[in-house]
């Protein structure tokens, strides 16, 4: 039987197929328009979350490659200080094999320990230099200047702390065994050192001792076998009223405590360290509980309790006192006291790393200790070498003069060795900058195939929907063209 | 038989066949009423008296009006509608959630993680620099800003189908009281005469009305009168009385509507209506939102409690612990950056150390790997991603299911204007056909007149 066809039915029809394929039409517009595929989650759910898990890896990979731009930078900086540093030992070298000869007099010699000490200001330059706002060879160490100038013969720990307006700007070192008084040191009468006097006092700054002149040395001895070195390396001489305080032991800022904490003893480690204490439980000495961290304060020993007498012991040598202030000790309170053997080295032997790849960490910095001192992988203290070799001159000693040739030549040694690591540090990089090349052309492919458009067929797919939108607008304005009205009569 | 009796029956020709084309006229301008149903003529014979040898055919008259339906697809329609109305409810809200996590174009929270973890590891390449603090912070707040108002969108989104259900309970009542109404006034026609078919057309989209708002059952009593009752026995109209519906906030729902009866506010009729609008709006705002916000929630406060954990292990610029970095909280609504941190942005524990190095920060930076999601099997950024794609799956699910409904929903209608919609050719040739019969009967009209003048004639 034939199917009743209603106006209704014909009408409905037309305009739901009329709705469909323009639909399918605004859709390919679309799809045309931004060249994707993809354009909201619900046009292909698995292949949006696809894309967004792509786009993360893209981005980590563009991270990834920014890092390793920054260590090449670092590494390549690292490099040209060390060739510097190189040179500079090869003229050291050319002096001492000169120098050691008959030939040269005692007039030659005092000249050569002048060219010698510009040479060694010329290296702690070079020891010293900086990255952006960080020292290239300071191990992870920011605070401080990497090396001093002048050796410390045993072992230290902490500095003096100048005040903060203070004229002076010369490094101030402490050595000798540390007996645990709050010495403040003043300057009663500015100069230069062999003019200044000081005077001391031994209890924070309330009562000071007599005055005297600090010589040429500017090593003063402080009561209880402290010393105490001014380094007239700045370009300010010391003013009246300048004080210097023994704070050996640095607090955190927003510590609650304010008590005075000194730490005392002589530190026996080879190492530079810095050692931290962490209030765990608030209270009194009798009341609070800490740890004690041989690294800065990354990993903590075990919950202490010993606080009773406000003197704890820290480990190879070192003593930390506490005296009360009016606040009790808080927890979360953070002390460090930072130990260094003798030497000129006041970084650690802590190496920066960053990320070049996914759980890959790679430590592009070389610390200072490993390329200028004795300690960790290096032979010899180029420091040392160079001020001995002065010293030689200046004592017009030829012998000893010759005896620090082949030091020298191990410190060149010592150095080509690191600029040798530099280089394979950059190779890795070159190996890592190669991967992540490739690596984020694969992804942009990826990315492109889960939700770009192709053009091509898109094109192809807007034409043909172009002619069934056509023909559809063609049949609908002949829909009622055609009735059984057109031929009544 | 008489020629007065034959033009009583060219009479009733007349008359009858002028009621059929009245109607016909009627269906031909109704032929784009929503929901008319053509009506026919039924013409039915007289019948016929024995006069003595043969029999005399009295004549034809319209038995009655009728309505062509098919009752069955009637409610097979309705079904369809609630279908429709339900998907139709979920597709529009749905639509709304794509477009606040719609990441086609980026900038949205998987890129904005991408830029937090990556200002850690400039942060990490650079501890004390200030720019890339301030670079962190800036990326830490966007991030938190986003997770905030992508929070507040779906809130907004899940207020939107609240008040949806308040509108729609409103509208449901007027659609009860129309049936209620429309029952009342067909059930007086039938006591008197005729058939009201005009009424029942006008009930029948009311029914469809309510179909559109939730399910519901219906039977024709024997006074004419649809009575309407939930899925579950409770009546909503009976004759011409009805049980109202009404909403309750509930206070243990973020006071969202409960839908109710106004005589007993305490039964909660959610569990009985599972399909229509109402059931949409109701399913989305209480499961399907819920849900997508307890997702967004536990990927906020897995960043903020991750992050804060190891930020705290660190030392910031003046060798302190490192405090929180984000402002404790388990809602993604309330992500903030610390305060501290915002006041002071030496306050970022980038350090391992309190020489300050740069590891915590690459720690940190790092957690775009950690598995820290789905009990440790996905990161943060590939719990986001399949989030989106879970939104896109229900959006697009959603859609095939109403492009579904809708072409069987077109396939029943087509069916039914096959029944009862107006085909004007065949109105035409129905028009012809009546004519030709009134033009018929006027025709025997005057050969009845003939006869009798003939008759008179004999006479004089």
């Amino acid at each position: 039987m034939a199917i009743r066809v209603s106006e209704n039915m014909k009408f409905n029809t037309m305009v739901n197929n009329l709705f469909r394929v323009q639909d399918s039409y605004n859709e390919i517009m679309e799809k045309m328009a931004t060249q994707k595929k993809i354009n909201r989650p619900s046009d292909d759910p698995i292949g949006m979350s696809r894309v967004l898990s792509l786009r993360k890896s893209k981005a980590s990979v563009e991270q990834y490659s920014r890092n390793i731009d920054n260590c090449n930078s670092w590494i390549e900086i690292t490099e040209s200080k060390l060739n510097s540093v190189n040179e500079l030992l090869i003229d050291a070298k050319e002096i001492a094999i000169a120098q050691s000869t008959a030939t040269a007099s005692a007039e030659t010699r005092n000249i050569s320990a002048v060219a010698v000490q510009q040479i060694i200001d010329e290296m702690l330059s070079l020891a010293n230099s900086r990255y952006g706002d960080r020292y290239l060879f300071s191990g992870t160490r920011m605070d401080e200047a990497p090396f001093l100038s002048s050796y410390t013969d045993s072992s230290r720990i902490g500095n003096f702390i100048a005040a903060d307006d203070n004229a002076f700007d010369g490094d101030v070192t402490a050595g000798g065994t540390y007996t645990g008084a709050p010495y403040v040191v003043r300057i009663v009468a500015g100069g230069a050192l062999g003019e200044a006097t000081y005077e001391v006092s031994d209890d924070g700054g309330s009562t000071w001792g007599l005055s005297s002149t600090i010589p040429a040395s500017g090593a003063i001895s402080l009561p209880g076998g402290l010393d105490m070195t001014f380094h007239d390396n700045g370009t300010n001489q010391l003013a009246t009223g300048d004080t210097f305080a023994l704070s050996t032991v640095k607090t955190a800022e927003d510590n609650a405590f304010d008590g005075e904490v000194t730490a005392s003893g002589s530190y026996t480690g080879s190492q530079n360290k810095t050692y931290a204490v962490k209030i765990v439980d608030s209270g009194s000495f009798a009341d609070a509980t800490y740890r004690v961290s041989s690294d800065g304060g990354k990993t903590w020993g075990g919950l202490a309790t010993d606080l009773d007498t406000g003197t704890i012991t820290l480990g190879e040598g070192i003593d930390v006192t506490f005296t009360a202030g009016t606040t009790d000790l808080t927890a979360d309170d953070i002390f460090y006291v930072n130990a260094f053997p003798p030497g000129y080295y006041n970084g650690n032997s802590e190496e920066f790393s960053i990320t070049i790849g996914r759980d890959t960490s790679f430590n592009y910095s070389i610390s200072g200790e490993s390329i200028f001192t004795d300690k960790t992988g290096g032979n010899v203290d180029i420091f040392k070498i160079l001020n001995d070799l002065k010293d030689s001159l200046e004592a017009n000693d030829p012998d000893g003069v010759a005896a620090q040739l082949d030091s020298i030549e191990n410190a060149s040694g010592q150095v080509n060795e690191n600029i040798a690591r530099c280089g394979t540090r950059m190779n890795r990089l070159e190996i890592a900058e190669n991967n992540m090349a490739d690596l984020e052309y694969n992804l942009t492919r990826l990315i492109s195939d889960t939700e770009d458009a192709d053009i091509t067929e898109i094109a192809t797919e807007l034409a043909m929907k172009e002619i069934t939108l056509k023909a559809a607008y063609a049949m609908a304005s002949e829909m009622g063209g055609l009735t059984i009205l057109d031929f009544l009569k | 038989m008489s020629s007065i009796s034959l033009l009583n029956t060219a009479r009733e020709g007349l008359s009858s066949h002028q009621t059929a084309i009245n109607l016909t006229g009627s269906n031909i301008t109704n032929v784009n009423t929503p929901g008319y149903t053509r009506q026919v003529a039924v013409f039915s014979s007289l019948g016929c008296v024995n006069v003595g040898a043969g029999q005399v055919q009295l004549g034809v008259e319209i038995e009655k009006i009728g309505r062509v339906y098919d009752r069955f697809l009637g409610v097979q329609i309705n079904d369809k509608i609630n279908d429709l109305g339900y998907s139709e409810a979920k597709k529009g809200i749905l639509e709304k959630v794509e477009i606040i996590f719609n990441e086609s174009d980026g900038d949205g929270i998987s890129e904005l993680l991408d830029k937090f973890w990556s200002s850690w590891e400039d942060l990490s390449a650079n501890p004390s620099g200030i720019v890339e603090r301030h670079a962190l912070v800036s990326a830490a707040q966007n991030l938190a800003s986003v997770f905030r108002s992508s929070s507040d969108e779906l809130v907004s989104v899940q207020n939107d189908a609240n008040t949806e259900i308040s509108g729609l309970t409103d509208q449901a009542n007027s659609y009860m009281s129309d049936i209620a109404d429309l029952n009342m006034k067909i059930g007086a026609i039938r006591t008197g005469k005729g058939d009201a078919n005009n009424l029942r057309d006008k009930r029948d989209e009311a029914l469809k009305g309510l179909a559109e708002i939730f399910d519901f059952q219906h039977l024709e009593d024997s006074n004419g009168a649809i009575n309407v009752f939930l899925p579950n026995g409770m009546p909503l109209v009976m004759g011409d009385r009805i049980w109202e519906l009404d909403v309750e906030a509930n206070p243990a729902n973020s006071s969202f509507y409960d839908v109710v009866f106004k005589d007993d506010t305490t039964a909660v009729l959610h569990d009985t209506i599972t399909k229509g609008k109402l059931a949409g709006f109701l399913e989305i705002r209480d499961t399907k939102i819920a849900n997508y916000l307890d997702d967004l929630n536990s990927l906020a406060a897995s960043i903020i409690a991750e992050v804060n954990n190891r930020h705290q292990l660190g030392y910031d610029m003046g060798q302190n612990l490192g405090g929180v970095f984000f402002e404790p909280a388990t809602e993604a609504e309330n992500m903030r950056v610390s305060s501290d941190i915002l006041e002071d942005v030496n306050k970022i524990a980038a350090s391992e150390t309190v020489n300050g190095d740069g590891g915590n920060a690459e720690l940190i930076g790092a957690f775009k790997d950690g598995l820290f999601m789905n009990s440790g099997t996905s990161t943060f950024n590939d719990y986001y991603a399949s989030f989106v794609g879970k939104v896109g799956q229900d959006l697009s699910g959603e859609e095939r299911g109403l492009d579904h409904h809708t072409n069987l929903m077109n396939q029943l209608v087509n069916k039914r204007e096959g029944i009862s919609g107006v085909s004007i050719d065949e109105e035409m040739t129905n028009l012809i056909k009546y004519q030709l019969g009134y033009n018929s009967a006027a025709r025997l009209c005057n050969v009845a007149d003939e006869l009798i003048d003939t008759l008179l004639n004999l006479v004089r």
